[in-house]
């Protein structure tokens, strides 16, 4: 099995060191990496769970190997929220609208629908619905989630 | 569902690649999006010795014109594929049909040539290349050669690519502006496989239709290209076909099978529903490209 | 209900922010493999791929081999180590437990043999090298089978696993219902659910010290799995800490530990360093426990005027091979009918074995009562022609008729189910509703109402040894601040939020100031946490008692310190306030500085410290009522539902947070929504799970679920509180409201029955006319538009003994186009073996034969690491059959002899 050496900036943060071929990105950014808020929730590409910003656009990071990401931006969720610690727009949003439960989903959503808000875009709701449709949650009923994606398309969450 | 080991290389050329996949004799695998191969070797269905990675190859990426036609390159991401200006000029229903491929993240990172080459027979890309007539390039260190895509489908996952293969280009015939696309999937969740998809474009000159190009997902071991259908509907009239006779014979082109999800028999009888309205919804609107 | 001279603000009944989302939403929360401790190593199973087997030998060599491996144990190992498999009430089984399987393995997934390595990657590589050898048995898989087959366990005479009421049919009860006007006969099949929770299982277990033991456990209860594990073992509990501090769903699965997780905790007190396992997605969907199963049969009898006669129900559930305590689920029967007016209920209810996965609990684990009940209702109502909601009201137990008692002799005082059917038909015009339905129906639109209505029992507490009070332990800091330590646990449900809306109110302090610690066994008191919707009516009620304790000894000490009357202090957003004495106002940490630190200014006899604790036992019973409605539509070329409104009407008496109240019933419809028309946990005929991946078990997406409508009532329960458990309601009532609405839908078709769940193919089949899930052969191409050839005639079946020795030549249609094959075989008694030869190569095999049917299996390297289940059937010199090619599903086998 071959190891890789890898550099790679996780939340503004540069990191290099070696990997195993076959480790995942999911895997590495928890373990590695020690960004425990990317949830593994089903490691097959279905639930979202462990979804992150590679290079500005959402991505599964269990159907990424963490070789993949060499020389990439990668944000997972801890690198949301300001330093001072104001929410994102989407996290405050979800938080106003209970749009959370067990939280274990939360750090998936969070990252869709922050590559969706980045920048100038203001997705419709439509579509911005369309892709959480990319995220399981089994607690809320996405009742929250919708609630807090309509504010996010709307603007009303910047 | 961890992967059992493998080599990982990344070549920059399909050179490279070719000579890759010529030297692991069969062991290795090519990762272009992964968003269908990583679950398979996470699932330790598929156990490759070396993982090519062809990402870094900008050869393989891109949608260019070509004589007649439009060349998509395989590693193109459907995420980028939706937003070409090439492509929804020229191939309208490609970029339909795209849009139902899996998710948003999913499509962040699939591309477009992957799906064509896994040859899931429930896929939209499959269905679409056989539908439109597309032609895909193979390069091997023996050579290129070049498939239709009808006939690059053997069964589920199964295609003629041989084992030091790798696609190279999908190439899309021109469909005159103004043709008629077709595209309805059937599937429990987005982002689920179809249970039945339909996919096509269809030519009218005048009343008359003179081109066809017609396909089934989800509907047999392989995208099953609607021939018998196809046939009898050129030179058919616009105005007056035989709807419920064509459903029929596009029906019995097919091989679905029972699942977990859905029954053959459903699947006949939704395809054969979604057929007739579809086709007359088609050219009752004349929803034009 | 605010004590008297308490706090201002309010917070009880505020939508408030919730206090775990900060970090939740922030990739801060503190899940089960987010810990990492010094040394510890990693484990993965080696498990059965078979449901039912004699376990011939255990060949772990080539696995120890492996670089990185350290340890793998198997039964023979663990059983150094006594453990007693205990039910959720912590009483032992009736067949034989052990962790890891013992000589035999009883389903799919039964785990064989436990893989110590440096991380899960070199883990799962050694247990894909455990070498197991199986004499591969014939499985009960389902209750049928059960009902006939051999026992699946060798130390019971028969498949019940429990069995209550009367098998013997009631002669008078018979009379009755035979007699009535109108006898509905009704029967619902509810599939397998797989709980789901995003966080699998998932525990880290380090010994420190000869009979010390800290576990980090995804769980519903710190406490309870520190109970359990000190039973089970037989340690002492004090040695015993187990913590959870975020926990990422779990609806029933994560009551007690099960096999995986007390194999884990002997494997660490053996190895002696701590070991983490984590459950993949696909153990989850195999290997953890699952829950419904159900078949019931529900016969009601209505008199002309719509009004219930009798009823009797008989109830069967597949309790696996090892089920978190066997069970027959008396509570559907007990629940049937006790929100309506009945005379006479008699019923007869069995749980089974089978060699599937163990059954656990399911949020509301009784809901077949309400499914089967409110489906019987509105096939009444279609049979009888009287309204569905008019039926209902003719029957419900209404607040006039109450106090009364169920035929069970369950005290009714306050449930409501009549009036938030009331209060829901003020929001839903059924009238509109009927118009537009009719409309629809002339443009060929099916559109449908389902109305449901129900009763639940929550925050049931002193009537099993395990269902206990719950404690809250209160402290106003030296700070100032108020922490409380509470023996509730969140797995989603917030009550860190809900607790502390108590104590902000009660004590009178902000809520910002009041933090509540929960997750650690090591902290507060025993209590089963999430368990039959009854933390927030149990730990309310603690809380609010608590709080009203400390309340009390801050008057006291602030009327001991400023010489005032204690009736004339009271507490507002953390000052204390002396009435008529303004500037006497003080901090509550002023007061607490004083109570901590200056013992000679206190009163004679008072404690030092401003600490309270209170553990409240409620009344035996709480009942939540509600009445929900959904409108859908149904589309007839696919048989697709989509749902185009949901009303929820519930009254769970004092409401502390109606968004943590909301969420609660919006989770719960959800999975109810899933259970009617997407999820699906079945078994092939020799016990293979068919949905492993999240690809074939369809978990509902957002794109599944409307925007949830709530109305409350809200009339306050007996508890202190007045609080009514809600956190099972949704999954309860969901399912049959739903159904409801498909069945008005579709009843210009006929009656769609309660077959879960209600998939595209079943609804088709119904609008069809016929069962579009049976096996036909395509039709013949007809000619129409140019001429197609004819197939040929299908030809014709000979029926000859089924001589099976000897040659075939078969062809496989799929996976690589039709691939041509020789087949051999040779049978002796039972047994097949034989091989088969194809240009690739041969492989010989070993199977069994019953008649003329042959079952085995190949396991293929390439292209892909699969197993081919083979399935032929011989009808004299012809063979069919199917081969199950994993993830890729049937292929179909031809062939005839040589």
């Amino acid at each position: 099995m071959s190891k890789h050496e890898i550099e790679v900036t996780i939340n503004g943060r540069r990191f290099a060191g070696a990997v195993e071929s076959r480790v995942t990105l999911s895997d590495f950014l928890r373990g590695e990496a020690g960004y425990t808020g990317v949830h593994v929730g089903c490691e097959h590409g279905v639930c979202g769970a462990c979804t992150v910003i590679v290079n500005g656009k959402a991505v599964r990071s269990c159907l990424m190997l963490a070789v993949q990401v060499q020389g990439a931006e990668v944000t997972t969720v801890e690198g949301l929220a300001a330093p001072d610690g104001t929410l994102h727009p989407a996290q405050q949003a979800l938080r106003d609208e209970h749009g959370l439960q067990c939280g274990f989903c939360t750090p998936g959503v969070l990252m869709t629908m922050a590559a969706m808000t980045a920048g100038e875009q203001k997705p419709d709701e439509e579509a911005l619905l369309a892709a959480l449709s990319g995220h399981i949650c089994r607690c809320t009923g996405y009742q929250g989630i919708r609630r807090a994606a309509r504010k996010l398309a709307a603007g009303e969450g910047a | 569902m961890k992967a059992a080991p493998f080599d990982y290389l990344a070549p920059g050329s399909i050179e490279e690649a070719c000579a890759l996949l010529a030297e692991a004799g069969g062991g290795a695998s090519v990762l272009a999006g992964g968003q269908t191969l990583m679950p398979l070797l996470a699932l330790r269905m598929s156990q490759p010795f070396i993982l090519v990675d062809i990402n870094n190859i900008a050869a393989l990426r891109g949608v260019s014109r070509i004589a007649g036609g439009t060349r998509i390159g395989p590693a193109t991401r459907q995420c980028d594929g939706l937003a070409d200006a090439v492509l929804a000029e020229h191939l309208p229903v490609l970029v339909r049909a795209l849009s139902h491929v899996g998710h948003y993240q999913t499509r962040n990172r699939g591309t477009i040539g992957g799906s064509i080459a896994l040859g899931e027979p429930a896929a939209e890309m499959p269905a679409t290349a056989v539908a439109l007539g597309a032609v895909i390039e193979i390069t091997s260190v023996r050579g290129v050669r070049r498939v239709e895509a009808a006939d690059f489908y053997l069964g589920p996952y199964m295609t003629v690519l041989e084992s030091d293969e790798l696609v190279t280009g999908i190439e899309y015939p021109d469909w005159p502006p103004g043709h008629v696309i077709l595209f309805r999937e059937v599937a429990q969740r987005p982002g689920d496989f179809a249970l039945v998809g339909l996919v096509g474009a269809l030519v009218v000159e005048g009343a008359r239709i003179t081109r066809a190009g017609l396909a089934w997902f989800g509907m047999g071991p392989t995208p099953v290209k609607m021939r018998q259908a196809e046939a009898a509907i050129l030179g058919q009239s616009a105005d007056a076909l035989d709807v419920n006779g064509l459903a029929a014979l596009a029906i019995a082109d097919t091989a679905p099978f029972d699942d977990h999800h859905a029954s053959a028999e459903y699947r006949r009888t939704v395809g054969r529903r979604m057929f007739t309205r579809i086709l007359r919804e088609a050219l009752g609107r004349q929803e034009a490209a | 209900m605010n004590a008297p001279g308490v706090g201002a603000a309010r917070y009880i009944g505020q939508r408030v922010p919730r206090k775990e989302d900060p970090r939740l939403l922030t990739g801060r929360g503190q899940f089960v493999d987010d810990i990492v401790l010094p040394g510890m190593l990693h484990v993965a199973f080696a498990r059965s791929p078979i449901a039912r087997g004699k376990i011939l030998s255990i060949d772990t060599a080539a696995a120890r081999a492996l670089p990185g491996v350290h340890a793998i144990y198997t039964n023979a190992d663990l059983a150094k180590i006594k453990v007693e498999m205990l039910s959720f009430f912590l009483t032992p089984g009736n067949v034989s437990i052990t962790p890891l399987a013992d000589g035999h393995v009883a389903y799919v997934g039964d785990p064989v043999a436990l893989v110590i390595a440096d991380d899960r990657y070199i883990a799962e590589d050694a247990a894909a090298l455990v070498d197991i050898q199986y004499a591969e048995e014939d499985p009960v898989v389902t209750i049928s089978d059960a009902m006939t087959g051999a026992p699946v366990h060798a130390d019971t005479d028969s498949n019940i696993a429990a069995m209550m009421g009367v098998e013997e049919p009631d002669e008078e009860l018979e009379a009755r219902l035979q007699a009535a006007h109108c006898l509905v006969t009704h029967k619902v099949t509810h599939q397998r659910i797989s709980q789901s929770p995003m966080e699998t299982r998932g525990v880290i277990a380090t010994r420190e010290g000869a009979e010390e033991l800290t576990l980090y456990i995804t769980c519903q209860s710190p406490h309870m799995i520190a109970r359990y594990v000190s039973l089970a073992l037989g340690l002492p509990d004090t040695s015993i800490r187990v913590i959870a501090k975020d926990v990422g769903g779990s609806f029933g699965l994560k009551n007690t530990p099960w096999l995986e997780e007390m194999s884990v905790i002997v494997a660490a007190l053996l190895f002696g360093r701590p070991l983490k396992w984590i459950e993949d997605r696909v153990e989850n969907l195999t290997s953890a426990n699952q829950a419904r199963e159900q078949e019931m049969i529900l016969r009601t009898a209505f008199d002309a005027n719509g009004r219930l006669v009798a009823s009797h129900g008989d109830y069967s559930v597949n309790n696996g091979a090892y089920p978190q305590g066997a069970d027959c689920n008396i509570a559907v029967h007990m629940f049937m009918w006790a929100a309506y007016k009945l005379p006479e209920y008699a019923f007869l209810s069995r749980g089974w074995y089978s060699n599937t996965v163990g059954m656990a609990a399911y949020r509301g684990p009784w809901a077949m009562e309400s499914l089967i009940r409110e489906t019987t209702l509105d096939i009444a109502a279609r049979r009888l022609g009287i309204d569905t909601i008019e039926l209902r009201r003719r029957n419900l137990v209404t607040l006039a008729d109450q106090p009364t008692a169920t035929t069970f002799g369950i005290p009714l005082e306050d449930i409501t189910p009549a009036e938030c059917l009331d209060k829901l038909l003020e929001t839903l015009d059924v009238a509109a509703f009927r118009v537009e339905q009719a409309e629809a129906r002339k443009q060929g639109r099916y559109l449908g109402l389902g109305v449901a209505a129900y009763v639940e029992p929550t925050g049931s507490a002193g009537s099993i040894s395990v269902m206990t009070g719950e404690l809250a332990q209160l402290r106003i800091e030296p700070t100032g601040k108020v922490t409380a330590t509470m023996s509730t646990h969140s797995q989603g449900h917030g009550t860190q939020t809900t607790m502390a809306q108590i104590i902000a109110e009660k004590l009178g302090v902000a809520y910002e100031d009041v933090t509540v610690f929960e997750g650690d066994s090591s902290r507060g008191g025993f209590s089963p946490g999430a368990a039959g919707s009854r933390q927030g009516v149990i730990a309310g009620g603690a809380t609010i008692k608590a709080s009203e304790l400390l309340a009390e000894k801050v008057k006291i000490l602030a009327g001991h310190l400023f010489n005032a009357p204690v009736e004339n202090i009271t507490i507002e957003n953390g000052m204390v306030h002396i009435a008529g004495a303004e500037e006497m106002t003080r901090s509550l940490r002023a007061i607490a500085e004083i109570a901590y630190g200056e013992p000679t200014r206190l009163p004679p006899g008072f404690e030092a410290g401003l600490e309270a604790q209170y553990r409240y036992t409620p009344p035996p019973m709480t009942f939540t009522s509600a009445a929900h409605a959904c409108i859908v539509e149904v589309d007839t070329d696919t048989g697709f539902v989509k749902i185009k409104r949901w009303i929820s009407c519930e009254d769970c008496g004092t409401i502390i947070n109606p968004a943590v109240v909301e969420g609660q019933i919006a989770g719960g419809l959800a999975q109810g929504i899933g259970t009617v028309l997407l999820e699906e946990m079945s078994f092939d005929a020799r016990g293979n799970p068919t949905a492993v991946t999240y690809k074939d078990y369809l978990l509902p997406a957002i794109s599944d679920i409307p925007d949830f409508e709530y109305l409350h009532a809200c009339t306050p329960s007996q508890s202190v509180g007045g609080i009514r458990g809600v956190g099972e309601g949704g999954a309860i009532i969901g399912p049959p409201t739903l159904v409801n609405a498909i069945a008005d839908a579709l009843a210009p078709f006929g009656e769609i029955g309660c077959d879960l769940p209600l998939t595209p193919v079943k609804i088709l089949s119904l609008i069809e006319g016929r069962d579009l899930a049976a096996v036909v052969a395509p039709p013949p191409p007809p000619v129409v538009v140019v001429e197609a050839p004819a197939p040929p005639p299908p030809p014709p079946v000979t029926q000859a003994a089924a001589v099976i020795d000897g040659s075939w030549k078969m062809v496989l249609s799929t996976p690589m186009g039709p691939q041509e094959m020789t087949g051999n075989f040779v049978t002796s008694g039972g047994q097949l073996s034989g091989e088969l030869l194809s240009p690739e190569g041969s492989m010989g095999f070993a199977g069994t034969v019953d008649g003329n049917r042959l079952l085995f299996d190949l396991k293929v390297e390439k292209p892909m690491k699969i197993t081919l289940k083979y399935d032929i059937t011989i009808e004299g010199d012809k063979l069919t059959g199917k081969v199950k090619m994993g993830f890729f599903g049937n292929a179909k086998l031809t062939g005839q002899r040589i």
